[in-house]
């Protein structure tokens, strides 16, 4: 019989008392394991929303953005300007085009459609609004929204008519580097990226479906106001509208739109997160406020990110407190053993046990009962930590849920709406399953493993203590009964 | 060799201070075998209970083989118990939840040695107190207080300790079981040196034994020796 047996032996001496005992310690510690879980699947979320957020800053003509509003186009100067402002590693121009369908353009046009007061294809204003024809055709229908969207277009001299069916613009980017409209490197699934993007070379990225739709392969050729295009490659953007696209480089789409020198947006990179908030600032005064608009791709992630921290902190603390309780629960019952078998601690010593033999067995008879209230907490937390945590978020979130809700028309440009919105990302939260899904990865081996662990030192902490008063104990106390 | 040097021992009652041992002196023998008889309270336990370490003096000291226990480090202390003394408490004092043989294998489990050799010990230690082998392995509370007792004794036995301290050891044993105890507290006496020390109101024990002291009032007296006219028992 070794010190561990005795201690096993110990700590099922009483069954009924170790039942209630461990019911008791699995609660705290399954409460501690399920905050630590939501801790780090919170953890987890704002460092993924952090990256998304990314440390790009776009740049808009004043007044302008996509193929909407007004004012000055941006220019080749102002992009170099950019480039001087403090802390700003990269500036990618890009030259948005629209294309349309060249036979459908011509049937409109027959249909007496396209003569309305703003004038040509184009949208209202807008200081790019080069609307020029294709080969091909969209991979996206137009759908209602299409439908609903196109009419506004410039075409408020029609009445009467049967409108015959409308297809959408595809977007056409001249790219500065290879990267797509929001800075984000492209993804491509075929083929190669367009080499220099600097030259006007006569290559083109697809998007996949946009290729399917009008069964080009890599090498293919199209053409864009009867220029000849080759495919250089095939890029997945994960989004409809962003894959019924095509990228050119930035001459050459300038070239096309017969405006060199004149950008659409210019993508700026900064080099940490820290500093862009201030390298806006410096951006915006640099290029002035009457010339251009400086906004952070997905501003109001901010709150979310803020009041997932504040979710963050929370359970960090109601994960500390549970597990504080933990070692709270091991150090009463402990003292209350050692008060218990005082006779027994003075006949072993009375017999010759040093005190450290002694300590340790009741350290050991803790340990037995934090690793069976562990099993225990750890089932409760598995099956607790996911309500627990979409709990936590959605009752201090609530309105950074709302501000989600309010961006899903944002969201609706991938349906076909205003080009230039920004490509569909996914909300914030992404809803509550999604955070869920998080919460179950979170729940990891280490994490469970790392949070038992800090239940165990706790306890032993816990154990410690009353482990101590052993020693303090007289042999002499076997001489006197109770 | 033990000697014992002006020991005392007060309590504190109330106001009153009782000395259960006041100012006893005496020395053993290595391999004595001596007993101690005395009115129930007159201190036995008290004596007993300084002698082998598990209470301090009030005042006075026990030299044990030229090294003194009073100024002893309690670590050193408990060694003392481990190492060199065997005690039999008058409640037994076995740990209620585990078997006679765990009981039995404790001290030398504290002594450091092998779990092998420490069954085989306690076993053949248990067959000399005469307990039915279907015994050994049965939990300390489903046995009888003979039963017990018998596996108290051979707990003191374990480390082969140079001093036993047996108060009352044949307290509960019928006549002819305290008979063969006294035969093996004799034999260890005479055979491995062991010097013992046992209270008891056991007059035939008593008589056994090469030296026998009376406690009264705190005060002990040494009788006569062996084979003279015994002083009648106050008891
Ligand atoms: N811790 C203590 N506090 C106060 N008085 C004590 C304490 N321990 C023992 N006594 C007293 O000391 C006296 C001697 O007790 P002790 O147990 O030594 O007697 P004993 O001779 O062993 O008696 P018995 O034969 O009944 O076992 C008793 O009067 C007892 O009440
Ligand atoms: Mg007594």
């Amino acid at each position: 019989m070794s010190v561990l047996a005795r201690s096993v032996g110990n700590a099922f001496r009483n069954k009924v008392r170790t039942a209630a005992v461990v019911a008791v310690l699995a609660v705290a510690i399954g409460l501690a394991l399920a905050m630590l879980v939501a801790n780090q699947a919170v953890g987890a979320k704002v460092q993924e929303l952090n990256a998304s957020v990314g440390t790009v800053l776009t740049v808009n003509p004043a007044g302008g953005q996509g193929f909407e509003g007004g004012g000055e186009p941006l220019t080749s100067e102002q992009a170099a300007t950019a480039a001087g402002v403090p802390n700003v590693t990269a500036v990618v121009g890009t030259k948005a085009l629209r294309l349309r369908n060249a036979a459908e353009a011509a049937a409109q046009a027959a249909a007496g459609q396209t003569g309305g007061p703003g004038g040509g294809q184009g949208g209202p204003g807008g200081q790019s609004t080069t609307t020029l024809t294709t080969s091909l055709t969209a991979a996206v229908d137009a759908g209602s929204l299409g439908n609903r969207n196109q009419a506004g277009d410039g075409t408020t001299g029609s009445t009467g008519a049967t409108q015959p069916a409308r297809t959408l613009p595809i977007t056409a980017t001249g790219i500065g580097a290879e990267v797509d409209s929001t800075g984000k490197a492209l993804e491509l699934m075929e083929g190669t990226g367009l080499g220099d993007y600097a030259a006007d070379s006569a290559k083109a990225l697809l998007g996949t479906t946009l290729a399917e739709k009008n069964n080009l392969k890599v090498g293919s050729t199209f053409t864009i106001n009867s220029k000849t295009f080759t495919v250089a490659g095939l890029f997945d953007a994960g989004t409809t509208f962003g894959n019924n696209a095509l990228y050119v480089t930035l001459p050459a789409a300038q070239t096309l739109a017969e405006l060199p020198g004149e950008l659409s947006t210019m993508i700026v990179t900064v080099n940490s997160m820290e500093n862009v908030d201030s390298t806006k600032t410096a951006l915006q005064s640099a290029l002035g406020t009457d010339k251009a608009d400086v906004t952070q791709g997905q501003r109001n992630l901010e709150t979310a990110v803020s009041s997932l921290d504040s979710v963050k902190n929370i359970s960090l603390v109601a994960f500390i407190a549970a597990l504080g309780t933990a070692g709270l629960i091991i150090l009463l019952i402990m003292v209350m053993l050692v008060r218990e078998r005082r006779r027994e601690i003075g006949v072993l010593k009375a017999i010759g046990a040093p005190n450290r033999t002694i300590g340790l067995q009741f350290v050991l008879e803790a340990l037995v009962l934090v690793a069976l209230g562990s099993v225990v907490g750890a089932a409760i937390a598995s099956f607790a930590s996911g309500s627990i945590a979409s709990a936590l978020v959605s009752s201090s979130t609530g309105t950074t849920t709302a501000t989600a809700g309010q961006r899903g028309p944002g969201l609706a440009g991938a349906a076909g709406g205003f080009p230039g919105g920004v490509p569909g990302q996914g909300g914030p939260f992404g809803g509550a399953s999604q955070l869920l899904t998080s919460v179950t990865a979170s729940a990891s081996p280490g994490v469970i493993a790392a949070g038992i662990a800090a239940v165990f030192g706790v306890a032993i902490i816990g154990a410690l203590v009353p482990a101590l008063l052993t020693a303090r104990i007289r042999p002499i106390e076997v001489l006197r009964g109770e | 060799m033990i000697e014992v040097k002006n020991l005392v021992r007060a309590f504190k009652s109330g106001d009153r201070t009782i000395k259960p041992v006041n100012d006893v002196s005496f020395e053993l023998e290595q391999g004595t075998l001596a007993s101690i008889v005395g009115k129930s309270g007159s201190g036995k336990s008290t004596l007993l209970s300084l002698l082998g370490a598990l209470d301090k003096p009030t005042s006075g000291d026990v030299v044990v083989n030229g090294v003194s226990l009073a100024g002893m480090p309690d670590g050193k202390l408990t060694e003392y118990r481990r190492r060199d003394i065997g005690f039999v408490f008058q409640q037994f004092n076995l740990i209620p939840n585990l078997s006679a043989l765990d009981n039995v294998m404790l001290p030398m489990e504290f002594a450091g040695i092998r779990k092998s050799a420490r069954s085989q010990r306690a076993r053949e230690l248990l067959e000399q107190v005469q307990l039915d082998p279907d015994k050994h392995v049965r939990r300390i509370n489903r046995l009888s207080g003979g039963e017990q007792q018998r596996v108290a004794i051979a707990r003191a036995l374990a480390n082969e300790p140079k001093l036993i301290l047996a108060d009352e050891p044949t307290g509960n044993l019928d006549e002819q079981t305290g008979e063969h105890i006294i035969e093996l507290l004799s034999s260890l006496s005479r055979d491995h040196n062991t010097t013992i020390l046992v209270v008891t109101h056991d007059r035939s024990l008593a008589n056994k034994t090469d030296r026998r002291f009376r406690l009264q009032q705190g005060k002990l007296t040494e009788e006569p020796a062996r084979n003279r006219p015994a002083v009648p028992a106050a008891v």
